[in-house]
């Protein structure tokens, strides 16, 4: 020990510290972190599946693929009453459905794993989707994609402004914006749909919808936004903040992250990939009916939760958003193939979103 | 109150700090000096505004009135960002952390290690966090950098605290009681480190209730009640009881000590 103030101790002091204080007692430990590090590939993989474990996505992901199974099978059992492998069908289901929602559900969960929500997700969706096919009508479509874009961007920005600045829950904030472009949409475009016709060529068919047979052009879109989602919200430091500001705001602040700005950043991020939702949704329609996309909203919600995002913020992953869509979309469309009445898909539709809520809430405390 | 006797080399100094919230002030007027190489021990009784003293420190509280100096150099607006220019860490009382994320995003939570694209190189990470865990925080129980904090036991997770503040500690580390949830081992490893780092040129703060702790590893002692410094004195000055005495029964508490009646 290189001090020299060392006094003889007194009597109180001596059964406080009766090691003498020195670095050794640091080496007296009898099992190292470092004694469990995976060292084969064998070991990593455990030690991967170890630590996903609770965290959403595996469960889910196993639930879906045990439906996808039995869809499978009843679909080669039974191809006529349940046509679940018919190329029009997997084309439909897994190039258009499950792409659109998966994309708004991504967008949902990154903003919730930032601990917020967008309420005007159906709003913003239908408002840009109507300056989208407005604008690609008057001078182009590159000038509608890029007037989408900030227009869904610029709608989530204000949101988000409101709910950083005034410190009100984005629930109530985002609830009355809903309304207010719900609102707006009707006054720019009247109650008739807008078309979208003359502005639509080969190229931004193939861009946005392009039919390649087995699969079309959504689904390369899901794969692109979900591999550079992936590294975004999993791998970059960006998206490392979006989770600490979600799952502890005072603490991401106590280490210099600033959470108004993170907040904003996941608001952009959510206003830009519903903005490009509403494009993929204008360009297969044709068209857009002001106060018709208000449902995506809850089924956005919906997707994330079922892919194990939490309502509290701080937890969910991309994958898990992309599942939970998957899981929505194909039991839906099983039932439709089944020939259930209307009422049975709300009906199933809703216990899956509160099974999958409950499940995933046991799981979280499985997580370690 | 005894005027300390000239500081090797001051790094920090506070002047006339006040602290109110609405009506209720919570710092009085407290001025006092970190110097280089130096363990200060910050001591009072539960609400006395040591917390407080070490946010406003740390820059993540604004201070309503005084002055913040380092290395002699006067700076207004002090905020987090500054602070970790200059060097200060700080363990947090409620440890600052994220229980849904991992020991190592928690550890390097605003400061991650990445390319140029700013993508996180984990393994590298991960590396670093069971390399200071394994070293300087000795803590029981922990099984891998993975784990998520939420799922450890109070003491492993103010170990994470310890290994953060310990792993970007450069200036200066103030540590917010420390070894509240530590065992036995552990809260000797980690004195015993402060005394160490003394030796490598980093000072540090310890805001601790274990006056025999305090007592044992700082140079100098700083005592608050109420909001107001009532003490700041050197080891060889005092001793376990008058620090007691202070603690306990505040500036009347040091006066009777002083004149043998405590
Ligand atoms: N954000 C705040 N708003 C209002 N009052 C506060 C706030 N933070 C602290 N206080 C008050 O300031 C006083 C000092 O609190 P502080 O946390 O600094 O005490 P402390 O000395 O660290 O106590 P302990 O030993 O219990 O940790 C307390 O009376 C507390 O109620
Ligand atoms: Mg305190």
């Amino acid at each position: 020990m290189p001090d020299t103030h060392e006094a003889p101790p007194t009597e109180r002091e001596q059964h406080v510290l009766t090691a003498p204080v020195s670095t050794t007692s640091i080496a007296t430990r009898s099992r190292t972190l470092s004694d469990s590090v995976p060292t084969t590939f064998g070991e990593r993989v455990r030690d991967s599946i170890r630590y996903t474990r609770g965290r959403g996505a595996l469960e889910i992901g196993i639930i879906f693929l045990a439906v996808l199974i039995g869809f499978i099978i009843a679909g080669l059992v039974a191809p006529n009453d349940f046509p679940f492998l018919a190329p029009s069908n997997l084309s439909g289901v897994i190039s258009q459905s499950i792409p659109v929602l998966a994309l708004l559900g991504i967008a949902a969960g990154i903003l919730m794993i930032a601990g917020e929500f967008d309420l005007s997700l159906g709003a913003n969706l239908g408002f840009s989707a109507i300056v989208f096919i407005r604008v690609s009508e008057e001078i182009g479509w590159g000038w509608g994609v890029a007037a989408a874009l900030g227009s869904g961007i610029g709608i989530a920005l204000v949101n988000g402004l409101i709910v950083v600045v005034t410190k009100i829950p984005s629930f109530i904030a985002t609830l009355g914006m809903g309304f207010f472009w719900v609102g707006a949409s009707f006054f720019v475009n009247g109650t008739a749909p807008a078309i979208l016709s003359g502005a639509k060529d080969d190229v931004l068919t193939t861009l946005f919808v392009g039919d390649f047979g087995v699969f079309r052009m959504q689904l390369v879109w899901l794969l692109i936004m979900g591999v550079v989602g992936w590294l975004f919200l999993h791998r970059h430091k960006l998206g490392n903040h979006i989770f600490a500001v979600g799952g502890n705001a005072q603490a991401a602040k106590a280490i210099s992250i600033n959470p108004g700005r993170v907040k904003l950043l996941a608001f952009g991020i959510f206003g830009g990939l519903v903005a490009f939702a509403a494009i993929l949704i204008a360009v297969r329609t044709n068209s857009m009916q002001p106060g018709s996309t208000v449902d995506y909203t809850l089924m956005a919600i919906a997707a994330a939760v079922v892919g194990g995002t939490s309502l509290l913020g701080g937890r969910g992953s991309i994958i898990g958003m992309i599942i939970g869509a998957a899981l929505i979309r194909i039991i839906e469309n099983g039932l439709i193939l089944a020939k259930a009445p209307g009422f049975y898909i709300q009906l199933f539709v809703g216990l899956i979103i509160v099974v999958a809520a409950i499940f995933n809430k046991l799981m979280e405390g499985k997580a370690s | 109150m005894t005027e300390t006797t000239a500081i090797t080399e001051e790094l920090l100094r506070v002047e006339g700090v006040t602290k109110r919230y609405g009506a209720n002030t919570v710092l009085d007027d407290v001025s006092f000096t970190i110097g280089r190489n130096e363990v200060v021990g910050l001591l009072g009784d539960n609400g006395a505004g040591k917390s407080t003293l070490v946010k406003i420190m740390s820059g993540v509280v604004p201070m309503t009135q005084g002055a913040y100096f380092w290395e002699g150099t006067r700076y207004d607006g002090i905020d987090r960002q500054k602070t970790e220019e200059l060097g200060v860490e700080t363990i947090f009382q409620d440890s600052a952390l994220v229980p849904q994320m991992s020991i190592t995003r928690n550890i390097f939570m605003g400061r991650e290690i990445t390319n140029p694209l700013g993508l996180m190189k984990m393994r590298e990470m991960d590396r670093i966090t069971t390399e200071i865990l394994d070293t300087v925080v000795t803590i029981e129980g922990i099984k891998s950098a993975k784990q998520l904090v939420g799922s450890l036991s109070g003491g492993q997770a103010q170990a994470v605290a310890i290994a953060r503040a310990v792993h970007f500690k450069r200036s200066l580390l103030i540590l917010d009681e420390p070894t509240s949830a530590l065992a036995v081992r552990a809260t000797e490893a980690l004195l015993a480190y402060l005394r160490q780092l003394k030796g490598e040129g980093v000072s540090s703060v310890l805001v601790t209730h274990n006056l025999h702790h305090a007592y044992e590893v700082c140079d100098r002692h700083i005592v608050m009640n109420h909001g107001r410094k009532i003490l700041d004195v050197r080891r060889e000055e005092t001793s376990v009881e008058e620090l007691t005495a202070a603690v306990v029964e505040g500036a009347v508490g040091v006066e009777r000590f002083r004149a043998g009646t405590f």
